[in-house]
């Protein structure tokens, strides 16, 4: 294998192949950090993958009360889709099924000032039977949409813009629990601003490929070549010599360089956390418009 | 540079300052600015002769008014754009029909603060009025849209005929508010008696009045944290309109600083 080493962990010299998306920001506030915490992992549930969910979200960070215009505490929350559109149906059906229904909560648009927007409470409000109310605070429209604990406070639209998904490291190491640890280690480091790591606990087991080899229909399906207990079985096996169990880590993210540093502490955290290979999945660099080649991230952040 | 016109002498007569807002006077120098004519009385006196003018009309279209103005009427009102900071008392009409920009007062201001002007039925329909003395009778009359935040007492028949919008008193508002009010809300820091055509809902805390109290905190306005998270009473009317209006009165007095 080409690459390079950090320490006792082989680097492989490949590439992270990733694509524009469409995506917004939503700021969660609840009377707890705990209930906007609540909001925040039902919005964000089953958004893992925009080919099996529609959307990809996760929480970016959690809010200190100072930082939300409620001054309440909250949590920052990305989805992305392909399309403006995607973000559209997607940000409603979630916030309405999932924030307006939590305790306390309020929804804010956390990108103010994009040129691009999305209707939010505009749409939700009619959820208010007719006795829903606007209010216009500093410029910005928000509903007022009577429920059973007081009032849901939505802001009337919220913010699109361009990003990108699909950065991934794939970490692998002779035991399991070493590279779950590893993965997990590395996954801790690369959240932050700008940043979604959609799958549970931002780490992926069931990578896939494009496609199927038994099934035309298959959209997707689990990538043969790095899973472990088929390495004696096909030929095309990418599991190196020496590792039993590989974890995937796929990044979404604001900007191109918000992915790019994100990846090179993710590959950092897991080079000194015990795992013994990291790679990266591509497509050959015939689909992507972003490519992160792992030889770029060598620097420590 | 901001535009300045500090009070030399207190004029004769009553003075319709509705000219001075920032928009008409943007891009004007000093003495462009002290050539305008400003009606007092039955006299049409230079700004200059009434004001030291210093600075100029710039694109952050700031102008600053000081001294002692209850004789000035109708200052910022119209305006759609920009910031006036008055430092002193002024008279009425302050903010009349305003549609847009921020007015903040550091002082008192007398009748129809943001309200509409005799024989119009809409008074400001957009913009932020802030206030940190008390206000005269019927502030926010006929206020379609927009914010009236008080750090003070309102007169009697704040919200008069009002339309939509927010008129907050944090020292408390005087008695027949709310008269005729369609959708508008009004909020009282300390306890009033509401009109019979008010009815109780409940005790919570209102979100957006939150918001609301924030966004005066972030413009002047000294504002305690126990109303901007405590609980408010509020009570639905005007019952003679829409019923779809709104009084909120501050009810969570352990919470008080």
């Amino acid at each position: 294998m080409s690459g390079y080493e950090l320490g006792q962990t082989a680097i492989e010299d490949t590439f992270a192949e990733a694509f524009p998306m469409r995506y917004t920001r939503v700021l969660i506030t609840a009377a707890t950090e705990a209930w906007a915490l609540e909001a925040a992992r039902s919005m964000t549930g089953f958004a893992t993958s925009v080919i099996g969910c529609k959307c990809e979200a996760a929480i970016e960070r959690g809010l200190a009360a100072a930082e939300t215009p409620d001054g309440r505490p909250g949590i920052a929350v990305l989805l992305f889709a392909m399309d403006r559109e995607g973000v559209g149906k997607r940000i409603v059906e979630r916030v309405g099924q999932s924030v307006m229904t939590c305790p306390t909560t309020a929804c804010f648009d956390g990108l103010p000032g994009a040129q691009k927007t999305v209707a939010l409470g505009q749409t939700l409000r009619y959820f208010g039977d007719g006795f829903q109310a606007s209010k216009v605070i500093a410029g910005r429209r928000y509903w007022r949409i009577p429920v059973m604990e007081g009032e849901f406070l939505v802001s009337e639209s919220v913010g699109v813009d361009t990003g990108v998904a699909g950065g991934n490291l794939v970490i692998g190491a002779a035991e399991e629990d070493v590279a779950l640890a590893a993965a997990q280690a590395a996954a801790d480091a690369m959240r932050g601003e700008g940043i979604a790591l959609p799958f549970p606990g931002g780490i992926v087991r069931s990578g896939s490929k494009v496609g199927a080899l038994t099934s035309k229909s298959m959209p997707a399906s689990t990538n043969h070549q790095l899973a472990p207990t088929l390495r004696a079985q096909v030929d095309d096996t990418l599991v190196p010599d020496g590792v039993g169990a590989v974890f995937e880590i796929v990044i979404d993210g604001v900007s191109e360089d918000a992915v790019r540093e994100s990846m090179r502490r993710g590959l950092h955290t897991a080079a000194g956390a015990g795992a013994t290979h990291v790679t990266a999945a591509n497509f050959g660099g015939k689909l992507g418009q972003f490519h992160f080649p792992l030889s770029e991230l060598r620097d420590p952040p | 540079m901001t535009l300045t016109l500090t009070l030399r002498t207190e004029p004769p007569a009553r003075v319709l300052a509705a000219p001075l807002i920032p928009e008409r006077l943007r891009a004007l120098n000093a003495s462009a600015v002290g050539a305008l004519e400003l009606r007092c009385g039955g006299e049409t006196p230079a700004v200059g002769d009434l004001f030291e003018v210093s600075g100029a009309g710039t694109e952050q279209e700031v102008l600053v008014l000081s001294g002692d103005l209850r004789r000035f009427d109708g200052i910022g009102a119209h305006m759609s754009s920009g910031e006036i900071v008055v430092r002193g008392d002024v008279g009425a009409w302050a903010g009349a029909e305003m549609a847009g920009g921020v007015l903040r007062i550091f002082g008192n201001a007398g009748a129809r603060l943001g309200a509409a002007y005799p024989g119009t039925r809409v008074g400001m329909t957009g913009g932020e009025i802030v206030l940190t003395g008390d206000a005269g009778e019927e502030a926010g009359a006929g206020m379609r849209r927009g914010l009236v935040a008080v750090a003070g007492r309102t007169g009697n028949g704040a919200g008069l005929r009002m339309l939509a919008g927010t008129v907050i008193a944090l020292g408390g508002i005087g008695d027949e508010a709310g008269l005729g009010n369609k959708r508008g809300s009004l909020a009282s820091g300390r306890p009033v008696e509401p009109l019979p055509s008010y009815a109780f809902a409940t005790r919570y805390q209102p979100p957006a009045l939150g918001m609301q109290l924030l966004r005066a905190r972030e413009l002047g306005l000294s504002v305690p944290d126990a109303l901007v998270g405590g609980r408010w009473a509020r009570w639905s009317g005007d019952r003679t309109e829409l019923s779809r209006g709104e009084i909120l009165i501050f009810d969570d007095e352990g919470s008080r600083e």
